[in-house]
């Protein structure tokens, strides 16, 4: 499929005959494997200012060939406006940005091997399905015949049977102008596409099952798809790499694997999912908790050199209901406040003080009642993780 | 349950909606009749009528040249407000720049101004520039009043238009002109369409201007008017339903245009 594909679109893109400038050098996978892996672009200190706010700040990054990559990041964090940038709908205020060796800071969007799928999807309301998708191939020239011959295939593709090719876009279903919109990008033959959250506005089903879909689309077409999203589990589904954004600055950028795994501060560790954090310092040559009623000492998996401060992540599912204090290396008492029902799991809010755990279990293990008697929960050393506070 | 309560308002809307529409219409209908009438004066009831004066009226070269500048000057006039309608609705429907809103309010202004005033004031600035008023200098004048209901009427389209369309055609890698072409006067189509309608109609029917910055030349309203003052004929009445004919003929015919075009592009 893979195959077929890159000589489908090698043979449209020969025939269109357009400007090659924007793509010279760089390979595809499975054409160079022995070749170490170009970044197909690269962002080197770019930032972008509009008056005296700072969107995108300093952001270096390399996007590798063929990899698919998420931007994921609380709204505001200018996520929206990197894309824009790496699309050519923004110029950075500084720091440059390569496109295989070539800087493009200037090239304009429609100069780009690039395209955008936008959040409102953009299509356009007064064409057809059809023309909507055959709309880049008119840009290039493309003949009548060719463009509807493209057009076709880029339905079945897109898995929209071919009598959709001469519906009004606007009478679509939300899912299926999703994949027009998709349709329409491929169209264009695009080296890197860009995702600008597009599945936001579906229901949750469907969204499931059309980001599975953009993943198998992006195995069998083999380009670089980029992706943002404020949604971290939706970036969890589909990615090769996720970059986590913070008010303009890019604050870790790995699998999701390591995000998950190994987050490396307490934005992340939170933007991740719903994790026990708590602030400790150092006093004494002892790490002390600084968000419980009064001060407990922690033993933690490894302490960070030369700081006087950080915080441990707990995750819910490594937290425990304790028999004894000394069933486990940490130990805090608290009572049951409330129990949510997470389909297999069961996760309890407990309160220590203030200070609220979570913890979560399947619904096979015994559970603790949620009556007002005290109870002791904990965690062993190596279920947490030390991150910079 | 009171059962008769809708029932009850929906006679009464029926009867408002005739007695609006009996108020709007009678006079105009009245109007007609009296360009029908056999008499040379204009007197209730009408004794005998007659196509004699709608006949005059088609014959008279006086008419016709009239007729003529209004065309004339209603086509200039929903030409160049279309151009500078549509850039000024983009420009501030569109675009955030400093002053915006204070253009969008020195635009609007004109609009509340009364009209023989504003007409008053052209005429005393042709003067002092030294341009002999003709149906030239009625059209910059008629193009001062409704330049701004024209971009207003575009502007309430551009609103609507998610300028996202324009940012995904041209990464589609479409060109300038190809974008205004294919994606932009397309969508914003219906607001400009209504806006040709509005501007031709507004200065067909438009009198105070005419009258002050028209000069020796005359126009439909304001020869209406001139016959009203002195030398009334049959001809008055005749002229001024034609002049309504063709106007409601043309606004159905837009409407006809508009949902002919609408439905095809349902399909």
């Amino acid at each position: 499929m893979n195959m077929t594909w890159t000589e489908q679109s090698e043979t449209a893109r020969m025939g269109a005959g357009q400007s090659e400038t924007a793509r010279a050098g760089g390979g595809r996978p499975g054409e160079g494997a022995d070749r170490p892996a170009l970044p197909v672009l690269q962002l080197v200190g770019v930032s972008k200012r509009f008056d005296d706010f700072t969107a995108v700040d300093d952001i270096s990054l390399d996007i590798r060939e063929g990899e698919f990559l998420t931007i994921v990041g609380p709204s505001g964090s200018g996520k929206t406006t990197l894309l824009r940038m790496l699309a050519g709908l923004e110029q950075p205020s500084e720091g440059n940005i390569t496109l295989r060796g070539t800087l493009i800071n200037d090239l304009p969007a429609r100069r780009r091997p690039t395209c955008l799928v936008f959040q409102s999807l953009a299509l356009f309301p007064h064409m057809t399905v059809g023309r909507n998708i055959e709309f880049p191939l008119k840009a290039k020239g493309v003949s009548a015949a060719e463009r509807k011959a493209r057009a076709l295939e880029l339905l079945r593709m897109v898995r929209l049977p071919e009598a959709y090719y001469g519906k009004n876009v606007m009478t679509c279903s939300g899912g299926e102008r999703q994949r027009v919109a998709l349709a329409r990008a491929f169209a264009y033959d695009p080296d890197v596409l860009f995702f600008d959250e597009p599945l936001s506005a579906l229901d949750y089903k469907l969204k499931k099952l059309l980001e599975k879909e953009l993943k198998d689309l992006h195995k069998e077409t083999g380009k670089t798809f980029v992706y943002i999203t404020h949604s971290l589990e939706e970036a969890m589904v589909m990615s090769d790499r996720i970059g986590v954004m913070r008010a303009g600055k890019l604050v870790q950028v790995g699998s999701p694997d390591a995000i998950y795994g190994q987050p490396q501060n307490r934005f992340v560790a939170e933007f991740v999912g719903e994790v026990n954090v708590i602030g400790v310092t150092l006093s004494n040559g002892a790490w002390l908790s600084q968000e419980t009623a009064e001060p407990v000492r922690l033993v933690l998996p490894q302490t960070m050199a030369g700081a006087e401060r950080a915080a441990v992540v707990i995750r819910p599912e490594y937290m425990k209901f304790l028999a004894a204090p000394g069933d486990a290396d940490n130990v805090v008492s608290g009572r049951v406040y409330n129990e949510y029902s997470l389909g297999s799991r069961i996760q309890y809010q407990v309160r220590a003080g203030e200070r609220v755990f979570l913890i979560e279990m399947s619904r096979s293990q015994i559970r603790p009642g949620t009556g007002d008697g005290e109870v002791l929960i904990g965690w062993n050393a190596e279920d947490a993780i030390v991150v910079e506070a | 349950m009171d059962r008769s309560r809708p029932r009850r308002s929906h006679l009464m809307i029926w009867i408002w909606t005739i007695f609006v529409a009996v108020a709007i219409y009678l006079p105009v209908a009245c109007g007609a009749l009296a360009g029908l009438s056999k008499g040379r004066y204009f007197l209730f009831p009408i004794r005998a009528y007659s196509f004699e004066w709608w006949q005059k009226t088609l014959d008279s070269l006086e008419i016709q040249r009239i007729v003529q500048t209004s065309i004339l000057i209603a086509l200039i006039v929903t030409v160049v407000s279309l151009v500078l309608g549509f850039f000024g609705a983009l420009a501030f429907a569109r675009f955030d720049w400093r002053g915006r809103r204070l253009y969008q309010k020195l635009l609007l202004l004109p609009i509340f101004f009364p009209q023989p005033v504003l007409g008053l004031a052209l005429l005393l600035w042709f003067n002092t520039l030294g341009i002999q008023p003709s149906w030239h200098t009625a059209i910059v004048a008629h193009l001062v009043w409704i330049v701004p209901v024209v971009t207003l009427v575009i502007a309430i389209q551009v609103y609507g238009f998610d300028p996202a369309m324009e940012e995904a055609a041209a990464d589609l890698g479409a060109g300038r002109w190809m974008i205004l072409r294919d994606v932009t006067l397309p969508i914003l189509w219906p607001g400009i369409w209504s806006g040709a309608l509005f501007a031709f109609l507004l200065s067909w029917g438009n009198f105070p201007l005419s009258l002050y910055t028209a000069g020796a030349d005359s126009t439909i309203p304001k020869w209406l008017y001139s016959k009203m003052v002195a030398g009334y004929t049959p001809m008055v009445p005749a002229l001024g339903t034609m002049s309504t004919l063709a106007a409601a003929t043309l606004l159905l015919a837009g409407g006809a245009i508009a949902g002919f075009v609408k439905a095809r592009r349902a399909r």
